[in-house]
């Protein structure tokens, strides 16, 4: 891959410009899902991946496509079927003719070696396909053949589940579930909104995408932003309330929580959670608060930023037993009562 | 520049800005507006203190003035295990009220990270003063601490003190100014229950009963025992023997711990109304004298003028008993009955019913004149000059006041006897005697407490009274 471009340092409000731009353009084509694109841009810009959960047709695919067209990054698409293999994402070492005639094993890059990548239905392939793409999104490397092929920045996966049709389907683990930044969902569109989108795909004219970027300076453009979202100011209080919430998720009960001493309890949790969030969590919360924080114009995150993003952040990271299930108790809803609870306790 | 007067504001601000600006003289640019942020932060945190101090200071102090006020108004009101209660009561809730004011005063108190977390809130700046109060404090500050710093800068408008907090004097000075009213009301409120026309005199200590009409029972906890018996050595054996008919141990009233507690307690209280009340309590000793009119050496004459009287006698020695406590008087009245305490025995002895001495003892309506009068005396006060209100030994021209209009309240009528022995009878008998501590409940025959209802002096008898009194 080749070096990042010097770009100007952004400010604070080229960020939020940008962003808006972007999704905008995105808006062009999405009718809808205001918050979802909000929420994987935010995702994109902390550095981290989506998973997008929704029904089919609402867009999921046609979303990723017009992200990549508005930054102008490359752009991949995989569809993880039960018989897709690790290599065929990663790529392989494949024997190519030279023009000399001499016959070498040559790495053939998989799909993943783009800037933002679509795994759509990613809970239809095994879970070894599925690490090999984990690998890929956590290290932004794949080794074939024990060689270490490095992915290029930006890198930016968007996983898509179908919550319905699960026979047959391979769930992600927690721990893969983890890796992702936020959890997004894509719910049905309104009357309005599907009137909207009638009225754009079924005309002569498709509505067009005007890139943010240009092809050559959007990677280190993307990297640039990228890094202002890290310099915002998390002032040690706010990563204490972080920290707070993502303690509240973890069940009193737990064998795994070691310190039972702590600042805020609730009862729901040790009820209907089997296991809280991970660390992974935390950091998730102060990276997608440092990216509201720059869309508010300021250089620290606040606390309503920080709640802002916990249920996108936190929510795929809890556990739930059978007794929620059999309650109908979802995950966001623990992850409101817990917010509740802690500013509860703050006050 | 604007010239303003050299007030003490100028010179406070002139060394206020002098210290603000002083550690910034070799700071940069930067540090210096962030010096400008924090001491603005500085000023508001004086300002939430000086709020915090004074909601301690006007809470505790109101608290303290009500309680102070209650006591004091309590003492006037209250008989004296009554105000013991309500000012242990009233101690009690005072402290614990003083402690919450001060603890609550001490949890408002801010420090600069506080009054910018309130700033923020209040001003919707998002965490921007926190963060800056937080972070100045780190040494290493990151590539947007400029941006923050100079973000806040243009919003300093917004978290200036005024704005954060607009009151100077805390809400608390409400409870302070009514806990001032309250304590203004109990003034006045004070000096009516001085006037308050007391139904029986202050003046008499002597009382005169017969034996026969005595009803003896021990003493309770806590009753008075500010009476001395005296009788004639007769009758003292008589009344020994009555006591010892009717089974009344002398001395088992108080002889309990309870008892002993409530004596002093009473004492204490005692002690403390008057301090409060200002009023000097004169424990002089109540003088009993029994008559027996069953016996010969009394004759039928010792007897007779207390008959018709001694409902009402008894009613007033009753009320005389309690008003002992409240007693305020300088020198003690001499009126148609006399202090035994200050006399010799052979005098005492002499005059064991001064009923005797009277201008027309034997008339039963002559003898209950002067009683009347006497109740009339008692419900007077020492510094009134006439009604409701007028002195005893004053002025005999003075002495008819207007009729009681108010009519005053029913009370149970007890005597407590604590009888002592003394170095002579009531005619000079050498045996000591140790009378029991009695007292004496209703007879049947005998009704509640009643107050003497003053009524208009009829203008034939205001000569003979003025007669008496004069001599």
């Amino acid at each position: 891959m080749s070096e990042l471009a010097a770009v100007e340092v952004p400010t604070v409000a080229d960020f939020a410009r940008t962003f808006r731009r972007i999704q905008a353009e995105i808006h062009k084509v999405i009718v809808g899902h205001g918050q979802a694109v909000e929420e994987m841009l935010a995702a994109l810009f902390a550095g981290g991946h989506v998973l997008i959960e929704g029904v089919p047709g609402t867009g999921k695919t046609t979303l990723v496509k017009t992200l990549g067209l508005a930054m102008n990054l490359s752009f991949n698409r995989i569809q993880f079927t039960v018989d897709l293999m690790p290599a065929d994402i990663t790529g392989t070492r494949v024997i190519l003719s030279s023009d000399d005639g001499r016959r070498e094993f040559t790495f053939q890059p998989g799909p993943v070696f783009c800037h933002i990548l679509l795994g759509d239905e990613i809970n239809r392939a095994t879970p070894k396909t599925q690490s090999a793409l984990l690998e890929a999104m956590a290290e932004l490397q794949v080794t074939v053949a024990g060689v270490t092929h490095r992915l290029a920045p930006p890198y930016f996966v968007m996983a898509t589940l179908n919550p319905i049709e699960m026979e047959g389907t391979y769930p992600l683990p927690e721990a893969q579930l983890d890796r992702f930044l936020f959890k997004v969902r894509l719910s049905y569109p309104d009357e309005i909104e599907l009137t909207r989108i009638i009225t754009s795909t079924t005309g002569p004219e498709e509505a067009g995408v005007e890139p943010v970027f240009h092809a050559d300076e959007a990677p280190a453009r993307v990297e640039a932003l990228k890094k202002l979202v890290r310099d915002v100011i998390a002032a040690p209080e706010m990563e204490h309330y972080a920290a707070r919430i993502v303690r509240a998720t973890q069940p009193q009960n737990s064998r795994y929580v070691a310190d039972e001493a702590r600042s805020v309890h609730d009862e729901m949790v040790n009820r209907y959670v089997m296991f809280g969030s991970s660390p992974r969590g935390a950091q998730a919360l102060i990276l997608g608060a440092k990216v509201r924080a720059l869309l508010d114009g300021r250089a620290n995150i606040a606390r309503e930023d920080i709640d802002r993003v916990a249920i996108p952040a936190l929510a795929h990271r809890i556990m739930l037993n059978y007794a929620a299930h059999s309650d109908g108790i979802d995950a966001t809803h623990v992850v409101e009562r817990v917010l509740k609870s802690v500013r509860a306790a703050r006050a | 520049m604007s010239l303003r007067p050299l007030g003490l504001h100028t010179i406070v601000d002139f060394y206020a800005t002098e210290a603000r600006m002083r550690p910034s003289e070799n700071l940069r640019p930067r540090d210096e507006k962030l010096w400008q942020i924090l001491g603005q932060v500085g000023r508001l945190r004086s300002r939430l203190n000086s709020l915090a101090f004074q909601h301690a200071f006007f809470y505790a102090a109101a608290a303290l003035i009500v309680a102070g006020a209650l006591i004091y108004i309590s003492a006037f009101m209250l008989t004296p295990i009554n105000f013991i209660v309500v000012t242990v009561t009233l101690s009690i809730l005072a402290a614990f009220a003083i402690v919450a004011a001060l603890r609550q005063g001490w949890l408002m108190r801010s420090n600069a990270r506080r009054a910018a977390t309130l700033a923020d809130e209040r001003a919707d700046l998002k965490g921007r003063l926190a963060t800056i109060v937080t972070i100045a404090e780190h040494r290493k500050k990151g590539p947007m601490w400029s941006y923050l710093v100079e973000d806040t800068l243009g919003r300093r408008a917004e978290f200036a003190p005024s704005r954060i907090e607009k009151r100077r004097i805390s809400r608390a000075i409400y409870a302070f100014v009514a806990s001032l009213i309250v304590a203004g009301l109990v003034w006045p409120l004070s000096r009516i229950r001085h006037a308050i026309p007391m139904p029986a005199s202050q003046g008499q200590d002597d009382l005169t009963l017969d034996l026969n009409d005595l009803h003896l029972r021990p003493a309770g906890p806590g009753d008075d025992n500010a009476m001395t018996v005296q009788a004639d050595p007769e009758t003292m054996r008589r009344l020994e023997d009555k006591l010892a008919r009717e089974g009344v141990e002398p001395g088992q009233g108080s002889s309990t711990s309870f008892g002993k507690l409530m004596d002093q307690a009473r004492n204490m209280a005692n002690n403390l109304q008057d301090k409060l009340t200002g009023q000097t309590q004169n424990h002089r000793r109540l003088n009993l004298k029994l008559a027996d009119a069953t016996d010969p050496m009394s004759g039928p004459g010792n007897h007779n003028p207390l008959d018709a009287a001694n409902h009402k006698r008894r009613d007033a020695a009753g009320q005389f008993q309690r008003d002992q406590t409240n007693d305020n008087s300088g020198p003690l009245p001499r009126g148609s009955l006399r202090d035994n305490s200050s006399d010799e025995p052979e005098q005492a002895a002499g005059r064991s019913d001064l009923a005797n001495q009277q201008p027309g003892a034997n008339d039963p309506n002559a003898a209950t004149k002067p009683l009347d009068d006497q109740g009339d005396q008692q419900n007077g006060d020492q510094g009134s000059s006439g009604g409701a209100a007028h002195g005893i030994g004053v002025d005999p021209d003075s002495l008819f006041g207007a009729p009681t209009q108010s009519k005053l309240g029913n009370e149970g009528f007890e005597i407590a006897i604590e009888a002592r022995p003394m170095e002579h009878g009531a005619k000079g008998a050498g045996h000591a005697y140790e009378p029991p501590k009695v007292r004496t409940p209703l007879a049947a025959v005998q009704e509640p407490d009643e107050p003497v209802v003053r009524t208009e002096v009829p203008p034939d008898d205001r000569t003979t009274i003025k007669r008496v009194f004069e001599r």
